[in-house]
């Protein structure tokens, strides 16, 4: 009779510890990446602008950061579908501030966020590059997240001739 | 495509201990773009493309990327990362189908 109760204490104790352990889980990887990302819902990331900036950045305010990134993208693109950016940030990389997060997103693609880019501090230099699509003539914009949570960001116009479509 | 999944991955000839090195790599891979329809609704299908890159130098994460549909076709990221060490730098892809792409080189000092 004893053991029995006894087994059935540890029972509830140990289903608890589990249900705690999927909580702090749950919370967990709900702060540590915001964005919900297109493994999960491939279609969900097809937003307007103004939808995308408030999913990710929520209400926060973003400083112009004109003096701080360099968003290297050409003037004119030829070919929409490949079109090559790149974006450096002059900031410190040590482990107390560094840049945490590189967003770009094309404002008139029907999914804006092109892509997310977590750094660390091993890194050495914020830099990032990569070939992107854009569906159309629109401005490209490079958002930059310190590890303070602050926000910068710089836009440029780039004018497309052939629609890369599909982004 | 036989070629889906090749990666490559560039870093400049000669590296000095600290120096941070930016380094070029690509992947062979066709990330399909969304299809609509006449309405311009998105036909729901799984879309195969690259939703996450993933770089390890000496085996600590130093970089990772989420891209979307919005990153070309045989994409192409660069990146830089301090090279304090010899040791391996591993680029990974991840697809929505499963797939797992892998590149390697190793660090060393001239």
């Amino acid at each position: 009779m004893k053991i029995a109760v006894r087994a059935s204490r540890t029972m509830t104790r140990r289903t608890m510890l589990g249900t705690l352990g999927v909580i702090a889980l749950a919370a967990a990887s709900g702060t540590l990446t915001p964005p919900r990302r297109a493994g999960a819902q491939p279609l969900g990331l097809n937003e307007s602008l103004d939808e995308a900036m408030t999913r990710v950045f929520g209400s926060r305010s973003i400083k112009d950061g004109g003096s701080l990134i360099k968003l290297d993208i050409p003037l004119i693109a030829e070919n929409g579908a490949v079109v090559p950016v790149s974006v450096r940030v002059d900031s410190p990389m040590t482990p107390t501030s560094y840049v945490k997060h590189i967003y770009v997103v094309a404002d008139k693609n029907r999914i804006p966020v092109v892509t997310r880019v977590t750094l660390t501090p091993a890194a050495g230099q914020a830099f990032m590059g990569a070939n992107i699509r854009l569906g159309e003539t629109g401005d490209v914009r490079a958002i930059v997240e310190q590890s303070d949570g602050t926000l910068w960001q710089v836009k440029r116009e780039v004018k497309v001739t052939v629609g890369g479509c599909g982004g | 495509m036989a070629d889906i999944g090749k990666v490559r991955i560039r870093i400049p000839s000669s590296i000095k201990p600290g120096e941070v090195v930016q380094v070029r790599t690509l992947v062979i891979h066709p990330m399909e773009r969304i299809e609509r329809d006449r309405e311009g609704r998105i036909i729901p299908k799984t879309y195969n493309y690259i939703n996450k890159v993933i770089v390890t130098y000496l085996g600590k994460t130093i970089v990772t990327f989420d891209t979307t549909q919005s990153v070309s076709e045989n994409p192409f990221f660069s990146f830089a990362f301090k090279a304090t060490d010899p040791g391996p730098l591993r680029v990974e892809f991840l697809d929505t189908t499963g797939g797992r792409y892998e590149g390697a080189v190793d660090i060393t000092f001239a």
